[in-house]
């Protein structure tokens, strides 16, 4: 029977100092044999936890005077331990699309209404060895038009201390495309990606990322909606993203930051500037908002819409190779303003809102040379979501 | 669960009373929602561990045995207690008898209350149903053979839920903190800035003051003392912690803390040793571990501990 000593472990030590010597006697053996006490510190260990999400995504966009798309999109997320060195991660995504095509820019069998529904998931598979994980996943797309399939694989090393995490991921997706109005019929894409990263613990506060990936595609790339729309059949594309979380201790919030580049071979140049602060509300509500600002250049073969009151839609001066009026490829800049919040409701539940204002115009560009001609596009994202550990 | 500002913005400490003790879960270097979400899962380990094996309880698994002492019915047990009854038979091989989880019934002639010694006759009585070799068990189920045994877990139950609850803060990523269960603590990692805790130790004649103090930056630490329960009759202390082997109170010791990376094998020898009497330093050197005591006149041994 023990007693109770009183624990005043209130002065502070400033001066570094070793532990008492820790040697094992029988006793200390004897204690190592009990079940669970010796925790796994590793901090990309294998999850002991599983987790169960829901969630329930709305998206609505509008230009000037059209209310345009709509998608509900429920999903589900399952991450379960296997065993104790496998962790098991699945979800499932169902869409339904209802709305307007975008405004004059695309048609499709000439009916302006569209509807479709999609229904997507995925699952990995993470073994965890001592200082290295191995994942394999796996991916799947379903549209009424479009199929896409996905296989990926990544290895993950952290130094003995943690602080330092290298990754090495590469990845396959086949995509089959079968358009709905005939314009072509099996066609297919096809493109491999490889991804190299490094975390670093920087300092306690400090974390550090940074990642570059290299995707090489080939297959059909149009959009078979659009009128005329006639795209390389090769595209590579590169990113390289910055990321540096900082904690600030005298106030226990922490601010993420990220930029990302992005170029590829058909002439877009991309800027992604992130910035999020995560503040802690008493106990149990975190609340975290965020601003993104995107800026992209043109494609080569992007054109600028001319109206043409008498002809009505646009079609490119001449007749070029290659020429796109999809305005996903136009120049314009977009900024997204949001906040979540999260509910630790207990150990167990917690539950998050986040919504989202999304708005792209031409002239919000990095320098203010966008796109002539493109109405502006606001988009409202809002989302609920449960877990649960278990 | 109250909570308690620490040193800083980041340090935070969460009390919570169980098993019979004031306990707190602190944890620094976290931001005080996250280091919420972790002592809840924490306290909640404490307890599911109170619940199981509290003899207070009657529908815990140690009273389930304990009354069903003399039926000759086994109490099926799961293996998370199969595994704590391995522990104390290797503790009670270890102790040469001292430690033996049958020995509560010695609390029935030793009333510390009405603060009298027991007849002889009484305590040859009560030494009659403590025996450890006498329990009857397989890996699966346990049989006490006399109405009257009892197990008790008490010896080392709120150490293991300490080491526990630690356990789980160190899977969830919590590195700088401290589970400390009525004074049996385990040290999750040093503050933030590197450095260790330092830790006082209850003085045995004083109980708002401390005699000492340990550093401790990882690790377990636990105490065992006379001061607990006890009465003085004739200028002589009779205290709570009884040898099974004699059926009468340990003397020589006021109290002794063991340093050892878990809190259960600390508890465990801080008990043994003041159980081995004048003999506990050469115990506790043979377990290897640093210790720290007050002998019987109140001076204060460090063996291996930094103050």
């Amino acid at each position: 029977m023990l007693v109770e000593v009183a624990v005043a472990a209130t002065d502070h030590d400033n001066d570094k100092l070793s532990p008492p010597a820790l040697t094992v006697g029988s006793i200390t053996l004897a204690a190592l044999a009990l079940p669970g006490l010796i925790g796994v510190a590793h901090a990309d260990g294998a999850p002991t936890e599983g987790v169960i999400s829901v969630k329930l995504q709305s998206y609505d966009d509008r230009q000037p005077g059209l209310d345009r798309i709509r998608v509900i999109a429920p999903s589900l997320y399952v991450l379960a331990p296997v065993a104790s060195n496998w962790a098991l991660e699945a979800s499932l995504v169902h869409n339904d699309i209802s709305g307007a095509s975008p405004r004059w820019h695309s048609a499709i069998s000439g009916a302006s209404h569209m509807s479709d529904h999609r229904t997507a998931g995925t699952a990995r598979v993470t073994r965890y060895f001592d200082r290295i994980s191995v994942g394999f996943g796996g991916a799947f797309s379903e549209e009424r038009d479009y199929r896409s399939r996905a296989a990926s694989a990544d290895v993950r090393w952290s130094t003995p201390d943690n602080n330092t995490t290298l990754y090495l991921g590469t990845g396959l997706t086949r995509d089959d495309i079968n358009p709905v109005n005939g314009v072509v019929e099996n066609e297919h894409k096809r493109s491999n990606e490889f991804m190299v990263g490094a975390t670093q613990a920087w300092t306690r506060n400090d974390l550090v990322q940074f990642n570059v990936g290299h995707v090489v595609a080939s297959g059909y790339f149009n959009d078979p909606y659009k009128l005329v729309d006639k795209r390389p059949r090769e595209r590579v594309q590169t990113t390289a993203l910055a990321r540096w979380n900082h904690h600030i201790e005298g106030l226990g919030v922490t601010v993420r930051s990220s930029y990302r580049f992005y170029r590829d071979s058909f002439g877009i140049r991309a800027h992604t500037a992130t910035v999020e602060g995560v503040h802690p509300l008493g106990e149990r509500f975190t609340l975290t908002p965020s601003l993104r600002y995107y800026t992209q250049g043109k494609a080569d073969f992007y054109y600028d819409p001319v109206y043409d009151p008498a002809i009505g839609e646009p079609y490119p001066p001449g007749r070029p190779r290659l020429s796109s009026s999809d305005h996903r490829l136009s120049a314009f800049g977009a900024i997204t303003v949001g906040a979540k919040l999260e509910w630790r409701i207990d150990s167990r539940w917690s539950a998050d809102f986040k919504y989202e204002r999304y708005e792209q115009r031409s002239n919000w560009r990095l320098g203010g040379n966008g796109s002539p001609g493109l109405a502006r596009l606001r988009a409202d994202i809002l989302q609920i979501g449960f877990s649960r550990r278990f | 669960m109250e909570y308690v500002a620490g040193d800083d913005a980041q340090d935070h400490r969460f009390r919570f009373a169980a098993m019979a003790s004031l306990c707190e879960v602190r944890l620094a270097g976290l931001p005080r929602a996250l280091a919420t979400a972790h002592a809840e899962i924490a306290i909640a380990e404490v307890r599911r561990i109170e619940h199981k094996y509290s003899r207070y309880r009657p529908e815990s698994i140690v009273s389930r045995i304990n009354t069903a002492a003399g039926s000759g019915e086994a109490v099926p047990v799961d293996a998370e207690t199969s595994q704590l009854l391995d522990f104390a038979a290797q503790l009670h091989a270890l102790s040469n008898g001292r430690f033996d989880i049958t020995s509560g019934v010695l609390r029935r002639v030793w009333d510390f209350r009405a603060a009298c010694v027991p007849t002889a006759d009484a305590v040859a009585k009560a030494m009659a149903q403590i025996g450890w070799s006498r329990v009857q068990r397989t890996a699966e189920a346990v049989a006490l053979p006399d109405a009257g045994m009892e197990l008790d877990f008490g010896g080392f139950g709120k150490e293991y839920a300490a080491d526990r609850a630690a356990a789980l803060l160190e899977r969830d990523g919590a590195t700088s903190g401290i589970v400390n269960l009525g004074g049996d603590l385990r040290v999750l990692g040093p503050r933030p800035d590197g450095s260790a805790w330092s830790i006082g130790i209850q003085h045995p004649r004083a109980p708002e003051h401390t005699i000492a103090s340990i550093r401790l930056a990882r690790g377990a630490l636990a105490t065992s003392g006379d001061y607990e329960r006890f009465f003085q009759l004739d200028g002589k202390r009779y205290c709570h912690i009884l040898n099974p082997t004699t059926g009468w109170p340990v003397q020589g010791w006021q109290s002794i803390s063991v340093v050892a990376p878990l809190c259960v094998a600390a508890g465990a020898m801080s008990t043994i040793a003041l159980l081995h009497e004048d003999a506990a330093a050469v115990f506790l050197s043979d377990q290897q571990v640093a210790w720290l005591g007050v002998d019987r006149d109140g001076n204060v041994l460090r063996r291996g501990v930094s103050a």
